[in-house]
C-alpha cells in the first residue's frame, strides 16, 4: 500500500507499507537545481554531517549508535537526476519484529536521521573546520579515483563534452576547483539557505503504517526551516548539428569508447517506454545487437552496452575495446543503430527486450532499496508510471514503435580513451 | 525433501540430495517476484593441479573460468538468448574455489531451471568456439590489469602465499590461456562438473518439490570418483614478500594488507571462525573501534577503507584495505592497536554492540535473494549449514576474538600490497 503525504510545505513523505521483509528503508533527500555553482557544496553537507552531531560528536558515536540498532547503515546520499541533484541521508534497518531484544529499531533510526540533519556538530556557530577540510579531502579523493574506472572517466568525459552547455554536464559531485574553494563558513551558510529552500522528498518502506510514520517524522523534523522554495528545471537536451569528436591518450591495455546520443524523448514523454525497449534490444542486455554483433560475432570487444538518462532524453554506449580497432567497432555500432532504424528487428529481439524490462520491473517492490530508488527517480524525472502500468506500456510496444524511436536517435558526441603502450 | 523450519528468522529451508547424487536446497520467499537458482561446482581457479582416475593432471592457469565461458554453448542453440526469451537473467562466475551458474527470473521458473540444468550438465566445445573465445578472455583479462582494484589483490595472494594457487589470478594469463583447447575443457568438465561435486540452490516462491523433481531429470550418467586436489605444500604463517609496489593509472595510493592465520578446516570450525574473524575486524579497525576513528582522523583512511576476515581451502587470512596516502602507516597503526588490545582486552560494551551490529546485518541479508542463495552454495560446500548463524554468534564471547587478534595480526604474517599514481612515480 502506497501513500503521499505532505508533512511541510515542499515536504513530502512517501510511505510503502509492507510485512515482506526484515529490513526497512527511510531516506531523506533535499533537492537541488543541479549546477557548478552549488553542486560540490550540496555533494559534500551529507559527508559532513555524518561525522557529527550535537549529541553524537563523532563518527566513532554515530556507528556505535548504529551498531545498538542491530547495525543500521546510515550513510550520505548525493544524487543526479537530469538537471536535479539532490542531497541527504539513507537509513537501512532491521524491522522491529525482527530485532532479537524485541527493542524498537524504526523511532530511534528516525530520531537519529533528524539528529544528524538537523543538528550538526558545530564550532563557534559553524561548522567543525576539521570535519569541512577532511571531508573536502575526501571528496576530492573520490572525486579523483572515478579515473581508476576508465569506462566511467570516459563516459563522464563524453557527457561534459555532450552537455557543454547544459548543467547536465556538472557531475554528481562537483568538481575538485570548486570543492578546493569551499570554506567552513560558505559551506554553512549554504547548509542554511539549503534547509530552508529546498524541496524535501522523504522515502519510507516498511511495516510501519504511513501515518505512524507521518506523526514520527513531523515530529523528528519539527525545526525544519521552511522558506520560498527553488525551482527545479526540467528540459529535454537540444541537438547537435555535426557530431563532434574528443580523444585523450594513456597507457591502457584496453581503450574505452564513450559515445553520447539524443533522443528528443525524455521520461515524461509517452515514448519513454519505447525508447528503453529500444534501449534494451540495442544495447540493453547479452541479448542485445550490440552484444551478440560486437562481442559474440565479431570478438572486437569485452562488453558494448547502451544506457539512456530519462531526463535528458540521452542515450549513451559504451565499449571497451582495442585501440586500434576503433573505426571498426564505431562502424558497428552505427550500423546496427541503422539497423534498427530500418526496422530491421525481429521479434524475437523485440520480446526479448520487452521481458528484460518487465521482469526488472516486476522486481522493483522486491527490495527496500530497489523500491526507493524507483519512487525517487518517479519523482526527479517526472515518470507517472507505477511498476505496474509501465509494465504494461512496454508490452505494447510494437517493432513499428521501436523503429520509429530508433530513428529519433542522433548521434552528438564520441569520447575515445585511446590506450597507448604499457 | 527435509523441511528445517527457522521460527526466529521465519525461513523455513528444505534440502535434500536427489538419487543422482545432486544436493539440492530450496528457500521458499513468499511474495517475492524474484527467483534465483544457482548451480554451482566446487570447481574454481586454484582446482588446476589434481589427480584423477590414477593419474596426475596439472591444467593451465585460468582453465575454470576459460570453462565457464564455454558452458553457455550448446549445439546449435544460444543459451543466453533462450533465458533472456523466457524474461530472466543468466549469468556466471568463476571464483578461487566455485564456478556458479546462476539466473534470475520472475517467471517460467520450470523453463529456466531445466535450461540451466542443461547446458552445465551439457560440454559441447569445438576448436573454433574455443579460439574465438580466447580473444574475448584475452579482453576481460586486459580489463583486470587496467584495475587497481584487481591487481592489488592480486599482488596481496602472490605477496602472502610461496605456493598456494591463490597467488594466480582467477582468469589466468593471456600466455596461460594460449595452451586450452577443446580436450582440456572436456577433461576438466567430466572431472569436476559431477552431481557430487556440486550443488543446486533456488530462493524465492517456488515449490521444493518441484524443483527436485526437475532437477532429479539430469546427470543420469554414471558418477566417477572424485579429482583429488593438490594445491602444493603446507604454506607457513609468515609472509614470503612483506611488501610490494605497482604503478598505476590512480589518483592517489590504494592498497590490500593481509594478515595469514591458520586454516581451521571446513565444517563448523571454519564456519565459527568467519564470524569470530569479521568480529576481530571490527572490533580492530571497524568503523567503531578506536582506531579507525585515529585513521580517518588523520587522514590515512576514507569511506573507501574496509576489513573483513576471508578463507579458501588450505589458507585463511585477515585483510583491510582502500585509499591511502600513506598504507605503511596503516599497516604500522593496525599493528600497534592490536598490541594494544592484546594487552588491554576489547571493551565488554563494543563488543556487545559489535555482535548486536553484526548479527543485525546477517538477519537482514536474508532479504537479498541473490546474495542468500550465493551464501547457501558456499556454505554447502563449507560443509556448515548456512542459517544457523544466530547459535553461532551467541557462542561467541570477547576471549574468542581477542585470541584471535593474537594468533593472527603480527608483524611477520603480513603483507602490504600497494598500487602507486603514475604521476607520484620518482
Amino acid at each position: 500500500m502506497e501513500q503521499r503525504i505532505q508533512l511541510f510545505p515542499g515536504v513530502w513523505l512517501q510511505c510503502v507499507q509492507t510485512q515482506r521483509f526484515k529490513s526497512a528503508c527511510l531516506s531523506i533527500s533535499l533537492l537541488r537545481p543541479l549546477r557548478r555553482e552549488e553542486a560540490a557544496m550540496n555533494a559534500l553537507l551529507a559527508n559532513v554531517l555524518i561525522q557529527g552531531s550535537q549529541n553524537h560528536p563523532d563518527l566513532q558515536s554515530i556507528s556505535q549508535a548504529a551498531d545498538r540498532l542491530y547495525g543500521a547503515s546510515i550513510g550520505p546520499l548525493v544524487r543526479k537526476n537530469g538537471e536535479i541533484q539532490t542531497w541527504g541521508l539513507y537509513a537501512g534497518f532491521l524491522e522491529d519484529r525482527f530485532a532479537p531484544a524485541r527493542d524498537p529499531v524504526l523511532e530511534p533510526v528516525a530520531r537519529l536521521l533528524g539528529e544528524l540533519l538537523l543538528q550538526p556538530r558545530l564550532e563557534n556557530g559553524g561548522f567543525s573546520a576539521g570535519y569541512v577540510e577532511r571531508e573536502k579531502n575526501n571528496l576530492i579523493n573520490t572525486i579523483e579515483s572515478a579515473l581508476n574506472d576508465k569506462q566511467a572517466y570516459a563516459d563522464r568525459q563524453m557527457l561534459q563534452a555532450m552537455c557543454s552547455q547544459d548543467n547536465f554536464g556538472v557531475p554528481r559531485l562537483g568538481n575538485v576547483e570548486d570543492v578546493q574553494a569551499i570554506t567552513p563558513d560558505s559551506l554553512y551558510r549554504h547548509y542554511q539557505a539549503a534547509l530552508a529552500s529546498s524541496p524535501v522528498e522523504i522515502f519510507y518502506a516498511g511495516s510501519a503504517p504511513a501515518q505512524a510514520v507521518a506523526g514520527l517524522l513531523t515530529e523528528v523534523l519539527a525545526d525544519l526551516p521552511r522558506a520560498g522554495l527553488v525551482p527545479l528545471p526540467y528540459r529535454p537536451l537540444g541537438r547537435r548539428d555535426t557530431p563532434q569528436y574528443r580523444e585523450q591518450a594513456m597507457p591502457l591495455a584496453q581503450a574505452k569508447l564513450s559515445m553520447g546520443f539524443t533522443t528528443g524523448i525524455t521520461a515524461a514523454s509517452p515514448d519513454f517506454p519505447a525508447l528503453m525497449v529500444f534501449n534494451a534490444l540495442f544495447g540493453g542486455d547479452l541479448t542485445s545487437k550490440l552484444f551478440q554483433t560486437v562481442r559474440e560475432k565479431l570478438s572486437l570487444c569485452y562488453y558494448a552496452s547502451s544506457a539512456v538518462y530519462g531526463a535528458k532524453g540521452i542515450l549513451t554506449v559504451s565499449s571497451g575495446i582495442l585501440t586500434e580497432n576503433y573505426d571498426r567497432v564505431k562502424g558497428e555500432i552505427l550500423r546496427q543503430l541503422a539497423a534498427c532504424q530500418a526496422g530491421e528487428i525481429t521479434p524475437a529481439e523485440l520480446s526479448a527486450a520487452q521481458e528484460t524490462i518487465c521482469s526488472s520491473l516486476r522486481t522493483v517492490t522486491d527490495t527496500v532499496g530497489r523500491m526507493e530508488d524507483y519512487a525517487m527517480f518517479c519523482q526527479l524525472s517526472r515518470f507517472t508510471l507505477s511498476p505496474e502500468a509501465y509494465r504494461q506500456a512496454v508490452t505494447a510496444v510494437t517493432l513499428a514503435d521501436a523503429a520509429r524511436v530508433a530513428r529519433q536517435v542522433q548521434l552528438d558526441t564520441i569520447f575515445f580513451l585511446k590506450g597507448v603502450g604499457e | 525433501m527435509n523441511c528445517m523450519p527457522y521460527p526466529g528468522l521465519n525461513e523455513t529451508l528444505y534440502t535434500t540430495v536427489l538419487p543422482n547424487g545432486l544436493p539440492v536446497y530450496v528457500l521458499p520467499k513468499p511474495g517475492f517476484a524474484q527467483k534465483t537458482a544457482y548451480l554451482a561446482v566446487n570447481y574454481g581457479s586454484i582446482d588446476t593441479a589434481f589427480t584423477w582416475q590414477g593419474k596426475a593432471h596439472r591444467t593451465p592457469d585460468g582453465v575454470a573460468h576459460y570453462l565457464e565461458h564455454k558452458m553457455f554453448d550448446l549445439e546449435g542453440r544460444d543459451v543466453a538468448a533462450e533465458f533472456s526469451a523466457l524474461g530472466a537473467n543468466s549469468n556466471a562466475f568463476t571464483s578461487y574455489a566455485m564456478t556458479a551458474y546462476y539466473f534470475t527470473c520472475t517467471q517460467a521458473f520450470q523453463q529456466c531451471l531445466s535450461l540451466l540444468l542443461t547446458f552445465v550438465s551439457t560440454p559441447y566445445f569445438t576448436a573454433e568456439s574455443v579460439e574465438k573465445e580466447r580473444g574475448i578472455i584475452g579482453q576481460e583479462i586486459r580489463m583486470y590489469r587496467d584495475s587497481a582494484d584487481s591487481q592489488v589483490y592480486e599482488d596481496l595472494f602472490a605477496a602472502l602465499y610461496r605456493h598456494h594457487p591463490v597467488r594466480v589470478p582467477i582468469a589466468g594469463t593471456e600466455e596461460s590461456i594460449a595452451a586450452i583447447t577443446p580436450q582440456t575443457l572436456y577433461q576438466c568438465h567430466g572431472a569436476f562438473y559431477q552431481p557430487a561435486n556440486m550443488v543446486l540452490c533456488v530462493v524465492g516462491d517456488v515449490d521444493p518439490e518441484q524443483v527436485a523433481e526437475i532437477a532429479g531429470g539430469f546427470f543420469s550418467g554414471a558418477s566417477l570418483p572424485l579429482p583429488i586436489r593438490d594445491y602444493g605444500p603446507a604454506e607457513a604463517l609468515a609472509a614470503p614478500a612483506p611488501l610490494t609496489r605497482r604503478v598505476m593509472d590512480v589518483a592517489m595510493p590504494t592498497f590490500q594488507l593481509g594478515f595469514k592465520t591458520p586454516w581451521p578446516g571446513s565444517g563448523l570450525a571454519g564456519a565459527r571462525q568467519r564470524i569470530v574473524g569479521d568480529l576481530a575486524a571490527d572490533a580492530l579497525m571497524g568503523e567503531s573501534s578506536p582506531l579507525y576513528l585515529q585513521l580517518y582522523r588523520q587522514g590515512l583512511i576514507d569511506s573507501s577503507f574496509a576489513a573483513g576476515y576471508e578463507d579458501l581451502p588450505g589458507i585463511a587470512l585477515l585483510s583491510c584495505g582502500g585509499d591511502s596516502p600513506a598504507p605503511e602507516a596503516v599497516r604500522d597503526a593496525i599493528l600497534a592497536e592490536a598490541g594494544r588490545l592484546a594487552a588491554q582486552g576489547i571493551g565488554e560494551d563494543l563488543f556487545r554492540q559489535l555482535k548486536r551490529s553484526a548479527l543485525g546485518r546477517r538477519l537482514r541479508g536474508l532479504d537479498t535473494i541473490s546474495n542468500t542463495c550465493f551464501r547457501l552454495c558456499a556454505a554447502h560446500f563449507d560443509q556448515a549449514p548456512y542459517l544457523d548463524f544466530p547459535q553461532l554468534y551467541a557462542g561467541i564471547e570477547k576471549e574468542d576474538v581477542e585470541e584471535f587478534l593474537g594468533k593472527t595480526v603480527v608483524g611477520e604474517q603480513c603483507a602490504l600490497a600497494i598500487v602507486l599514481p603514475r604521476t607520484k612515480e620518482g
